[in-house]
């Protein structure tokens, strides 16, 4: 979707180069983080794609389109742009604002008014409260979700945002990545978002791309740069926790350890060679009505192989969604002093457990697994 | 941005002040028109003659002040644009070296080069005044939240769309102050014109020194005073309505 090829900046014939033959592929509906400390180059970048700032050598093609060959007014009005401090005209209301690049397009009133009520509920904002108002009169956060909407305004397939969430509090911050997240679920641009923020830059991106006095350093998935950190900077840019940080980027849904289930009635001989037959040490227990009532441990049911499944059941406890972080469930996990959470979707059923162990292996690459037996 | 007309005290009060300056400078000119201190007050003052007076003075302050506006206004959006904004800090320098050259020094030099008339008064005083405006217009747009103007930028507004819909719309407050402090000064100066043969209401003013006789004088210096305050307050209320 978007591509730099050997593309070069120099703001002076005597200085560094600003961005230093950059080469680089955003793909079609992703997010692409430009990360790295100021002054590296990022702000550079992004402002070559809408031509705010002219590259010195080297292409940058939109669509396989060179952008050199657009005007430049047009080829902005195609792309989204929000800026940190958002921007906002104070001289006109909410809805004059958002109304900016479509009326620039020449769209007529009726499709622009429905259009304006169309974003700002999209961004949780009332249309009938928030329309008429001036920027001044709505909080930081509000103000931003306008900056948002506002870019989105023309339907553009790709978004520029330049640290857009910089200047909020971390809560509203959180927030507002969260709603971003979902908007682009549903939209699916294509983003590049400049951020000096490495966890902003996990949370939000499908691709990071770490530059460095101009130059791209590593480029790839938040999971990849994790685990693999092309060198010394990149790893501590991520931080000595970077473990901790890989918790926060892995669902539940994708380490879960899906378990056997077995009737009450049945004996615990059965349930032993259950969980041997499948490599696992817990089962989960059910009624007749497939209603679950607990489970039963490997090592209880190999101590107690004739007493009834009842006597050895354990409770399930609390447990947590499939779409829940792996940071999150370690913290609950601590919080009740378990050494495993079950994955539930919905009350009354499990769709499995995931342990320390689990934890520990999804961040670590190294292969020994504990709790399958062998 | 006039949309919701709200009338508020400060409105009433400036009314209020305006109405009072009009009610003073009528019961002046009744006071000495009727009550002349002797014979020949009474042959030199008529309310056609304070009335002449005034319309020259108000012509003279109209036209330096239009011609002001006329020029210093493209002039400052002229520098503020990109090829030439690298000027900008230096012709402000000189605007601001230009403010501090007494008024009667210039209209002075004015007569050396165009004689005397009004013509040569409405000269001076729109040089004078041309100063205020274009700092004004200058520093209201180059001051404008960069961000902003970012902003309008990369969502593909083009130059001409940007001043006409963001700067001019945000430092209009800015450019109206300048334009205020312009006619105010421009109906204090516009007394100098009687000086170089121009009329207005500095003849009463010489005259009254002439004659030597107060009514006369106090006429000739209360009416710019007051025409001053009465226009600066006018323009109070309009900087207000069109504040963001």
């Amino acid at each position: 979707m978007i591509r730099f090829e050997n593309v070069v900046k120099k703001y002076n014939e005597l200085d560094k180069m600003a961005v230093d033959n950059l080469n680089l592929h955003i793909k079609k509906g992703e997010i692409c983080m430009l990360l790295g400390p100021s002054g590296c180059g990022k702000t550079t970048t992004m402002k070559m794609i809408n031509k705010l700032i002219k590259s010195t050598s080297g292409n940058i093609y939109i669509d396989d389109k060179n952008i050199d060959k657009v005007d430049p007014i047009k080829l902005r009005l195609s792309i989204g742009y929000v800026i940190q401090g958002t921007g906002l005209f104070p001289h006109m209301t909410i809805g004059e604002n958002i109304a900016m690049v479509p009326k620039e397009l020449g769209w007529d009133k009726a499709r622009i008014d429905a259009r304006i009520d169309e974003l700002l509920e999209l961004m949780e904002l009332d249309p009938k409260v928030y329309k008429d108002k001036r920027p001044k009169d709505l909080s930081g956060g509000q103000r931003q979700r306008v900056g948002v909407a506002r870019a989105l305004a023309a339907d553009p397939p790709v978004m520029l945002m330049d640290e857009p969430f910089g200047a909020l509090d971390p809560i509203t911050r959180g927030k507002l990545q969260d709603e971003f997240l979902r908007v682009q679920e549903k939209l699916g641009k294509t983003i590049v978002f400049v951020t000096h923020d490495i966890d902003e830059a996990i949370k939000m991106g499908d691709k990071i791309a770490i530059m460095k006095d101009g130059k791209l350093v590593q480029y790839a998935s938040p999971a990849e740069i994790l685990s693999q950190p092309a060198d010394d900077f990149v790893a501590e840019l991520i931080g000595g926790n970077g473990a901790i940080k890989m918790m926060n980027l892995i669902k539940c849904k994708d380490v879960l350890r899906k378990l056997p289930s077995i009737d009450i009635e049945s004996e615990s001989i059965l349930a032993l060679n259950l969980m041997k037959e499948q490599g696992v040490r817990n089962i989960i227990v059910k009624d007749k009505n497939h209603k679950v009532l607990g489970y039963v441990r490997y090592k209880d049911a190999f101590k107690n192989q004739n007493a009834p499944l009842a006597n050895i059941l354990n409770e399930i406890g609390e447990t947590v969604s499939p779409g829940t972080t792996l940071k999150e469930a370690l913290s609950l996990m601590f919080s009740m002093g378990r050494k495993a959470i079950f994955i539930s979707k919905e009350k009354g059923s499990i769709d499995g457990i995931i342990t320390m162990d689990d934890l520990l292996k999804a961040v670590n690459d190294d292969d020994q697994d504990e709790d399958t037996l062998s | 941005m006039m949309t919701k007309t709200k009338i508020r005290s400060a409105d009433i009060r400036q009314f209020a002040l305006m109405t009072i300056i009009v009610v003073i400078l009528a019961m002046l000119s009744y006071y000495v028109v009727n009550y002349p201190q002797d014979k020949i007050v009474e042959r030199f003052i008529s309310y056609e003659r304070i009335l002449r007076a005034t319309k020259e003075h108000i012509y003279i302050v109209a036209i330096s002040s239009a011609l002001s506006i006329l020029t210093a206004v493209p002039l400052g959006i002229l520098i503020t644009r990109t090829n030439f904004k690298k000027f900008a800090n230096k012709v402000l320098g000189v605007v601001n070296i230009g403010q501090t050259i007494p008024s009667l020094a210039i209209v002075a030099l004015f007569v050396g080069v165009f004689g005397i008339g009004a013509k040569t008064a409405i000269l001076a005083l729109w040089i004078y005044s041309l100063l205020p405006i274009l700092r004004n217009t200058m520093v209201g747009i180059l001051n404008l939240d960069e961000s902003v103007l970012e902003a309008a930028r990369g969502m593909g507004m083009t130059p001409f769309r940007i001043l006409k819909k963001i700067e001019l719309p945000l430092a209009m407050p800015i450019i109206v102050a300048g334009i205020r402090t312009a006619i105010t000064i421009n109906i204090g100066t516009a007394v100098l014109a009687a000086f170089v043969g121009g009329g207005g209401l500095g003849d009463l003013i010489i005259s009254g020194n002439n004659i030597n006789r107060w009514q006369i004088r106090v006429l000739g210096a209360s009416f710019p005073a007051l025409l001053a305050i009465f226009v600066d307050t006018m323009f109070a209320f309009i900087e207000e309505k069109t504040a963001i």
